[in-house]
């Protein structure tokens, strides 16, 4: 049993404590904008935060997120109308869509810390999740726009 | 049994999704459905309700309006971040003449009457643009001639517009949404009468041609988009797959699960006994959750015989690969233009080349993953998937059930590529739901997915050039490597005079260069094809072919000392089969000419480079000679002459696909796939060794990343002429302009790709 704290409800779920959190979010929750993708965090897709920090699910074992803060894509913005969500659809983002989720909560993490980066930090910090489809400049250009939106 | 012979009778000949049996198109309005369109005869004087009634009518063929006047488009596509929906229903919209706010989109489960079910080729706009833009205009007949027995004018007096039709002399107006409620008196419409439905001349459009935003894409941003995996009933039990230890060819002998019983949540496990070939020696693992299946599928004990193939590895293919090019076994003969043979002999100079390429994944981020469950006697499939025709001749034979008491549900793709053309994963998850009696949603992980690939064949190609008064007079180009089509899609093949070819693995060599005396050949690889069983891979042949096509232009160019770009423009003179046709190709050569001098003049061609830095182009006509997307590129690079290491600085592109429906549509697909390019020309890169892909996730098999991509460049040229496909092509000239612009920045001429330092460096050596 895992006492976790997801979107900002409180919830038990039975599970062993080394299950990684991806699954307690996909398959205990169903919330599934959270996505598998390598299993090794290597591509990013199941991203959410932890305390506000960008944390690859897939690898993390639920019992390092009791008692913190989880935010997943369908709790970033209760109206799905973050200024990244905005951007994505403005810059007209995904293709097939399935590491967007990880992408935003990538960017957000980032952007909460940094709403005033050079390019070169949006891709030191969006470089580690993997876009199959190749949306990647749209990408930048997503957060680009959500971070002037952001600052102004 | 193999697979192809069970291939649904599909035929490519029913690629506009006609119902053979049915050609009769009805449209009219239904009690409780509004305005629909189906296939159909009319029971004497009645109307749709009594067809449907009397069991005639196979309704929501394209379209459906409510009695809001809200048009509901079916896509019979798959929706695998192509937005092949918007597409289709902007052309749709376009001619019923109603306003964009009023569409919506519907993914329908499979059925018979929507005809060749498959999503690949770069075909779905070339395909149903004429039919979706017919059935908009024959719902928009329909209308106004309801319209006309309403008020009792002429129709020459009517005009629609916006969802209303218009009588200007009188000023009277009437939504689509009243002459819905009020009833539409039914018509028919032969096949011959809808295909002579006139579409709007391109001045005339409305929403075709506009960057109208992807109705797809909102989902895709707050977690709400429902992909294959994303699927769940009741009761259901979570696979994971505990594979063979080589590709193809293993067989399990036995399975202790002891260990796995260990487990708390297992649930047992299923030796799969696959009737149509694909998955012999997979073991699922069941579970409550899927970590704890990974784990079971982890802790069994199997003992296999590993088959044939455990030796093969991609040297011992490309070996055999080298002999049977020598020997020419099983030569194939795909262009014959002159004779080529003799050409040569009589050339006043020769140039030979050898290019390779290696074993390339597909990698979409989703993992295989299908649902499969029974309720009621009908065996529910819940996966995303680009061939459902192959599922729907496969999955009867596979559940041993007939084809109607199987449902295949619509699901977004996390990527396809032409990996979801295949079938295996919905197999394997049926298998394990019937031999377990248990819902099972199998989900492969990364190593299977990485090992169980259908990869893009190794090729191997030589071309020969006959130099004859300083022209391009003769050519040869043969090709070994693995066909996909045979296994997946026989009926995909041509004729060739040897007899059956695998026309999409070779693809592209059919270039649209005037060269006298030209003759390509194909041969199949044994070995690849039984170890290492190729699929399409975006692009598919094209990503080889015009590699090796267009360095060997720029090589030939070199040899006569001339700018490639000249070199390339005298052969582009749509002189006699390169004339091109009507609709499809219309203008030929001169297209792909204009393209090319529109991409060389963005990017400057010829603009003094600094020391190291080089440009490339490179030209395609993917994918398919009949429907070409005239694509050209030219690649900036900056290489480092003491390591061989480059950087690709920027990618310009420029294509011409006849009507861009949706420009910034397009513009996102060669964005993508020009960057899908530069990742298999630079990073991707399998290895089978003991016959197994040594490349299980992404730490070792490596794509591009967003911190590997240069400044791009996108052009779309949009003409107004019939349109063709835009998936891909920006795949097929990224290679080839990379390895033209290294060799002009430093005198390196790679042939094998992905492109390494090494080879980069070794080749400035030898020079």
């Amino acid at each position: 049993m895992a006492k976790i704290s997801v979107n900002g409800k409180e919830m038990d779920v039975s599970v062993a404590e080394d299950t990684p959190l991806l699954w307690v979010i996909r398959e205990h929750l169903k919330m599934t904008g959270t996505k598998f993708g390598c299993g090794a965090g290597l591509c990013g897709a199941c991203t959410v935060h932890i305390d506000g920090e960008a944390v690859r699910t897939c690898i993390t074992p639920v019992a390092e997120a009791t008692g913190k803060k989880i935010t997943t894509i369908e709790g970033l913005e209760g109206d799905g109308n973050h200024p990244l969500q905005k951007a994505w659809v403005a810059e007209q983002v995904p293709q097939c869509g399935y590491c967007q989720s990880g992408q935003i909560m990538t960017a957000a993490a980032f952007l909460a810390k940094n709403n005033d980066p050079s390019d070169s930090e949006i891709v030191d910090a969006m470089t580690g999740n993997l876009c199959r489809c190749m949306s990647y400049v749209r990408i930048k250009k997503a957060v680009r726009r959500a971070a002037d939106e952001m600052k102004a | 049994m193999n697979i192809q012979t069970k291939f649904n009778g599909a035929n490519p000949a029913d690629k506009d999704g006609v119902d053979k049996g049915r050609r009769n198109f009805l449209i009219g309005s239904a009690a409780g459905m509004g305005l629909v369109m189906g296939y159909g005869a009319l029971p004497g004087a009645g109307g749709i309700s009594e067809a449907m009634a009397a069991g005639t009518f196979t309704p929501n063929i394209w379209f459906t309006m409510d009695a809001d006047g809200i048009a509901h488009v079916n896509i019979v596509k798959a929706e695998m971040g192509q937005h092949v929906g918007t597409a289709q229903a902007q052309a749709l919209a376009d001619e019923l003449e109603i306003p964009w706010e009023n569409v919506r989109l519907n993914y329908p489960d499979v059925a018979p009457q929507y005809g060749l079910f498959i999503t690949g080729g770069s075909w779905s706009v070339n395909w149903t643009f004429a039919a979706m833009s017919q059935a908009g205009a024959a719902g928009r007949m329909v209308l106004m001639e309801q319209a006309v027995k309403n008020w009792g004018v002429p129709l020459a007096e009517l005009t629609a517009e916006a969802g209303m039709v218009v009588h200007a002399k009188s000023g009277r107006k009437v939504s689509y949404a009243e002459l819905v409620k009020g009833g539409i008196v039914a018509r028919a419409f032969t096949e011959a009468q809808m295909k002579a439905v006139p579409m709007k001349a391109p001045k005339d459009r409305k929403i075709i041609g506009k960057s109208i935003a992807a109705l797809d894409i909102p989902a895709k941003t707050n977690g709400t988009a429902q992909y294959g995996i994303d699927s769940f009933v009741d009761g259901m039990v979570y696979g994971a797959p505990r594979t063979p230890p080589v590709r193809t060819g293993a067989t399990v002998k036995s399975v202790d699960d002891a260990a796995a019983k260990a487990l708390k949540g297992y649930q047992g496990h299923v030796v799969i006994k696959d009737p149509v070939g694909m998955t012999n020696g997979w073991v699922v693992a069941l579970a409550d959750d899927y970590p704890t299946a990974l784990a079971a599928a982890e802790a069994l004990t199997v003992d296999y015989d590993l088959g044939p193939n455990a030796k093969v590895s991609s040297a011992s293919i490309m070996a055999e690969a080298k002999e049977m090019m020598a020997s020419g076994e099983g030569v194939r003969t795909f262009v014959a233009d002159g004779d080529a043979p003799t050409g040569l002999k009589s050339a006043d100079k020769t140039h030979t080349a050898v290019y390779t390429t290696s074993l390339n994944l597909h990698m979409p981020l989703e993992p295989m993953n299908a649902l499969v469950y029974e309720k009621d006697g009908i065996w529910h499939i819940e996966t995303g998937n680009q061939f459902q025709a192959v599922l729907q001749g496969v999955m009867p034979i596979v559940l041993g059930v007939d084809a109607g008491s199987i449902a295949i549900h619509q699901r977004l793709l996390g990527g396809g590529f032409g990996r979801r053309l295949e079938a295996d994963y919905v197999v394997v998850a049926a298998l394990a739901a019937k031999g377990s009696g248990k819902a099972v949603k199998l989900i492969y992980d990364r190593p299977a997915e990485a090992q169980f690939d259908f990869p893009r064949s190794q090729a191997l190609q030589s071309l020969t050039a006959g130099i004859k008064d300083g022209k391009l007079d003769s050519m040869t180009h043969d090709t070994v490597c693995t066909w996909a089509n045979s296994r997946l899609a026989p009926a995909f093949q041509g004729d060739a005079p040897e007899g059956k070819i695998d026309g999409f693995a070779i693809n592209g060599a059919d270039f649209w260069y005037s060269v006298p005396n030209h003759r390509v050949r194909l041969i199949k690889s044994k070995t690849g094809d039984k170890a290492a069983p190729a699929g399409n891979l975006r692009s598919v042949a094209p990503g080889y072919t015009f590699f090796a096509v267009e360095s060997f232009m720029d090589e030939l160019a070199h040899e006569l000392k001339m700018d490639p770009l000249t070199f390339r423009m005298s052969m582009l003179d749509a002189k006699g089969k390169n004339a091109g046709a009507a609709p499809m190709s219309v203008g030929g050569a001169k297209r792909l000419a204009s393209v090319l001098k529109t991409v060389t003049d963005k990017a400057g061609w010829g603009k003094k480079m600094a020391e190291g830095k080089g440009m490339g182009l490179a030209i395609s006509s993917a994918q398919e000679r009949n429907t070409p997307s005239w694509t050209g590129c030219v690649v900036e690079v900056d290489v480092n002459k003491t390591t061989g290491e480059y950087k690709v600085e920027k990618i310009t592109i420029a294509i011409d696909v006849g009507t861009a429906v949706n420009p910034d549509g397009v513009a996102a697909q060669v964005e993508g796939s020009a960057l899908w390019g530069l990742s298999l020309a630079t990073k991707e890169q399998a290895m089978m060794e003991d016959g197994s892909i040594q490349e299980t996730n992404f730490d070792t098999y490596n794509v591009l990343r967003m911190e590997d991509v240069p400044e791009m460049d996108v052009i779309v040229l949009s003409p107004g002429h019939y349109p063709t496909g835009c998936g891909e092509p920006g795949v097929t000239v990224v290679a080839p302009a990379l390895a033209n612009a290294i060799f002009n920045a430093v005198g390196s001429r790679v042939r094998d790709l992905p492109i390494t330092p090494e080879a980069v460096k070794g080749a400035i050596k030898t020079g």
